[in-house]
Parts: C-alpha cells; structure tokens; sequence
C-alpha cells in the first residue's frame, strides 16, 4: 500500500448521470498512478469548515494513461450535496488513496461482480482490472428502478457479462440482484471468486449465498469516518479471526478506513 | 517590528517548542499523521487513550457529525500498555517532541499500575508526562466517574501522584455543576497541570427506526460547537489554580487558538480539526508566530490569560 496524499486536484468534470447520482472526474496523476480497485478518496465537500468531517468515496474509474479518477456518489446528505455543486475547474482537496483494495488472485477464471445501488462505484474500477488481467468476469446490478441502474453499458464495454434486478421491475429482472447470484450458481457458472459493495443486508446475503456455494468472497464496507487514516478508530466493523493454533474464535473491532474496506465475507461479523 | 518572537512553553516541567499540542484519540500512536506532517514541529503529542490490558471499544455505528461538531463513542479501543511500548513508543525515539501518554482504567490500582509501568521505562522510551483521563464519557467503569466528584479526583490523583515522579496532566470533564472544585481538588492532590475540556455528553436519534444513532446511545460531542463551552470553562479554572491550564475543545484555526492562550491557556491541544486537516496543527502554530509578530509579542507567555476584563 502507498502512502496516503493529501493535495488539491481540479475538477475536470461533473455530470448528473443518474436523479442524484454524480460522476466527477479529478486530475489527480499521483493517486490515479498508486491506486487500486475498491481503495477510496476521503474528500473536503467544501471550501469552508462546514461539514467538518471529510467523506470517503470510492475511485469509481482509475485512468492512469490521462492521469484521472472518477468518483461516482449519490447525494446522501449535507457533505454529497455541497460537493455535487462544485463546479469544473475548482480545485478539491483529498486523501487517498487509501484503504487496502480488492485481492484478485492470480489463479482466479471466473469472476462475479456484484454492485447494489451506488455501490456499483468502486466496481467499474475492479472490472476493468479484472478483464485486463484475462479474467471472465460476469457484473450483476441490482436498483430500485430503472433509472437508478448505473453504469450497465460501462461494464459491458469492457467485456463483462451483464446482468440486471431492480425492485419493481421497472427493467430486467424483478426482483433482487441476489437471486441473480443465486441463479447463475444453480445454473453452473462456478466462478473462483465474488466481489460485491451495496447496501449492508445485500452484501449479508451474498457472502451467506458465495459461502454455501464455497466461493471465496470479498465484500466492500462502509462506515461513518472521521479521520480516514486510521488514528481515530470511529469507522471500525467486527471482524472474527479463528486462532489455528488454539482453535478458537476471537472478535475484533478493525478498521474500514485501513483494515478494509474491502474485507473477507467470511470474516465480517453481522450484528443486529 | 519585531521579526523574532519565542514560543516556548513549559507545561507540568516538560519544555514546548510552541504551545500545540495533539489532543489524544485524534492523533493514534503518531505515526499516521507521519505522512502529512513533520512530527518534529509539534510542541507535544498526546496519544491514543491507554490502558492496563488492550480494550476492544464499543460497537459501531462510534460517531456522527452533528452541527459544527461531531459524537463519538470510541469506547477507548486501544492496544494496552505492553503493545504501546513495544510496537509504538519505538518509532516516536526519532523526534525531539515530547510524547504525552494518556492514561485510562476501570479502578485506582489500573491507573496506578500503568502509571508505575510506564513510569519504569520513560527514560527508556522517551516518555516525557502523562494525562490522566478521568473524564471519558464512553466506558461504563472509571472514566468520567472520578472526573466528576472532587473527592474522587483527588483520591485518584494523589494515588497516581505517589507512585511516579513523571509529570502529572490531569484531563478534567465539562459534565460537572462547578469545574472549580474538581480543578481545586486535583491541584491538591499533586497535579502539575490540568487539560480541559474533554468532551459534552451528547445523543443524536434516528426519527426513522427510532433508534440512536450511536451504538453506545451517548456520545462525546467535540469540534467548534464546544469552543465556547471550552473557552468559558478554561477562563474559569485558569482564575482558581496555580498550575498551568491546557485548553481544548473546537480549535480549528489560528483565532480559536489564540482565544484560548488569552484566556488563560500555557498550551492548547487540538483535536476533531486534525480529521478535517491533517496539517492542521502546524498550520496554527505558523499562525501563532505571526500573530505575534504582527501585535509585536516578543513571548508567547506575554499573552497567556491576558485577558481584559
């Protein structure tokens, strides 16, 4: 992992892709040059003191050759809204890029990708590394409606099957992106490993559905976070780590913003 | 004009290069804000609250911003003293800033033991002072239990007191009816300089599933909405003791800092403003000096509790 910068970057974009749906792209070659899928940006919304925490948004695209990041959010609140009004040619000041990124092991073929709502942000990014690393990668989405399907043709240009669930109906599949994991396992596409960001019962659901199907899966966490560095501790998630040499079960509170986000399915501990 | 002005404090016999300090928990062991800054500049660092044995905190969600401020409820998650000293400490040898441990723990003997432990290896480990917290809202033992009865603190105080030599920071809690007593009680039982305010209690409810928004239901509220609270409650213990006053609560830029020392703080420490701005501590101590030299100062200590009134 590379260190965390903290410098100013001019926004060279900015586009309403979807109602409340935001795809900016920054001039920032020194974090597009370390970056890796699924790590993220922690963002100053504004120019002043207000909000007074950053916010950490994922690096939707990595284009090393132009030397840009995109950073797909929706707006969610006070932080999202103000940086949705920034304007092209203003310069925004970030860390990153931080976190630890997805693992796509060498020996993987076969790769499901799984984005629900918003989270497909850090996915493009993922796939694209995928595809250049030869894998066959398979992309489900899953949205409300039909207009909040976000990134289909992207996933699709870059060679990866594509898949999509919305809640009613409104385009594809109705139903749950999950049930499309679900059918795609039942039908024999075994793929070696799962990636999935989304809402926090969705990403439950995958892990319990990968792990039956003995999939290794990664999942990508969010939590409210303060410093995005690791000094705090305010963004932590339980994590369970099996002891081989005692065999037991030990319980520990790690961090989104360094530990992860991106953590095993495997080891997340789902509280209430 | 003048063109050169002296920043150095001494607080509790530990000698400052400038009066900023980090306020603990916002800072870690240090070494994550290595990368943004020059450790060296610092006029102390206050680490990760400690304890006796590692904790492993409270549940998330920890935090969430409120209005020009923010709720945590860490539960001081730490790596206890062993891990401190073995894996932390080390890397912090290399600069000439004073390291301030901040201490924790559920009964007198824990804050007792871990003042003798560390107490052992200071020369060693470059540890120049201890905090004593004893104002934590966030754990359900000790914490702010002792910081908020005046006999309780001096009953914790004197017995850290006794077992080191090693400069005393008592850390005092804003949740009292009259911090003047609490402040009193700790003068007399032997501590070299207090630190103030830790942070309000506070809550935040979700109107959706009607739940808090914290785990923990209460939080500590920090950040500019707390200056004011901070900055009266600083004057007032700065006015009844003899022993140098460390402000915090809301720093976040050079005024806020400056407000403090005239109202009687030798030092400040700062804290929420280093998640925003990870530079902002030297930021406000290059601020200082040239306020200085702009009003023409020749010693940051002209202006401590140079309030008029």
């Amino acid at each position: 992992m590379s260190a965390i910068l903290n410098i100013k970057v001019k926004i060279l974009s900015r586009k309403e892709v979807a109602p409340n749906i935001y795809l900016i792209k920054l001039k920032a070659p020194e974090v597009a040059q370390e970056a890796l899928p699924g790590q993220f940006i922690h963002i100053k919304c504004s120019k002043d003191n207000y909000p007074l925490l950053r916010r950490p948004l994922s690096i939707h695209r990595i284009d090393k050759e132009k030397g840009e990041i995109h950073i797909l959010f929706q707006v969610v609140g006070e932080g999202t809204k103000l940086l949705s009004q920034r304007v092209i040619g203003d310069d925004l000041d970030i860390m990153g890029p931080t976190g630890n990124g997805f693992n796509i092991y060498p020996e993987s073929r076969k790769i499901i990708i799984i984005g629900g709502g918003i989270g497909v942000a850090p996915l493009l990014a993922l796939c694209e590394e995928s595809k250049r690393q030869g894998k066959e990668v398979r992309v489900l989405i899953g949205a409300q409606k039909k207009e909040l399907v976000i990134g289909e043709e992207n996933f699709r240009k870059l060679g990866a099957k594509v898949d999509v669930a919305t809640n009613d109906g409104s385009y594809k599949y109705k139903g749950l992106v999950t049930d499309l994991l679900e059918r795609i396992i039942k039908e024999g596409w075994l793929a070696d490993q799962v990636f999935a960001c989304g809402p926090k019962l969705k990403l439950k659901k995958v892990v319990e559905i990968s792990l039956d199907a003995h999939i290794d899966c990664q999942i990508s966490l969010e939590e409210r976070m303060a410093c995005g560095i690791g000094a705090c501790l305010g963004c932590v998630c339980k994590i369970k780590t099996k002891n081989k040499k005692e065999n037991k079960v030990k319980y520990e509170f790690k961090r989104v913003c360094v530990d992860g986000p991106i953590f095993e399915g495997s080891e997340v501990v789902w509280d209430d | 004009m003048i063109n050169k002005t002296c920043l150095k404090v001494e607080i509790a016999g530990i000698k400052l290069k400038n009066p900023v300090m980090t306020a603990s928990g916002t800072f870690g062991y240090g070494q994550e804000y290595a990368p943004f800054i020059d450790l060296n500049r610092l006029g102390a660092m206050i680490l990760k609250g400690i304890t006796l044995k590692p904790k492993m905190g409270n549940p998330p969600p920890r935090i969430i911003e409120t209005p020009s401020g923010m709720l945590n409820a860490i539960g001081l998650q730490n790596v206890g003293v062993e891990v401190l000293v073995k894996e932390k400490l080390p890397y912090l040898k290399k600069f000439n800033t004073p390291v301030i441990i901040n201490i924790s723990g559920d009964t007198i003997e824990e804050y007792v033991e871990l003042a003798q432990k560390l107490g052992e290896v200071s020369k060693e480990m470059g540890i120049a002072g201890l905090e004593v917290n004893i104002s934590c809202p966030n754990v359900k033992k000790g914490g702010m239990v002792w910081g908020t009865d005046a006999k309780a603190t001096y009953k914790i105080v004197s017995s850290i007191r006794k077992t080191t030599s090693l400069p005393l920071v008592v850390k005092l809690t804003p949740n009292v009816t009259d911090i003047k007593t609490i402040a009193q009680a700790a003068e007399e039982a032997g501590a070299d300089a207090l630190s103030l305010i830790n942070t309000l209690v506070g809550m935040v409810v979700d109107i959706d599933s009607r739940k808090p928004k914290l785990a923990n239901i209460s939080g500590g509220l920090s950040g500019p909405a707390v200056k004011p609270v901070a900055l009266w409650l600083v004057w007032q213990v700065f006015q009844t003791v003899n022993i140098p006053v460390i402000g915090i609560g809301g720093i976040i830029k050079i005024e806020d800092a400056l407000e403090f020392i005239i109202a009687g703080a030798q030092a400040i420490e700062i804290g929420t403003a280093n998640f925003l701005n990870p530079k902002v501590t030297i930021e406000i101590i290059e601020g200082i000096q040239k306020y200085l030299i702009e009003k023409n100062i020749k010693d940051i200590n002209e202006l401590v509790g140079s309030m008029k009134i």
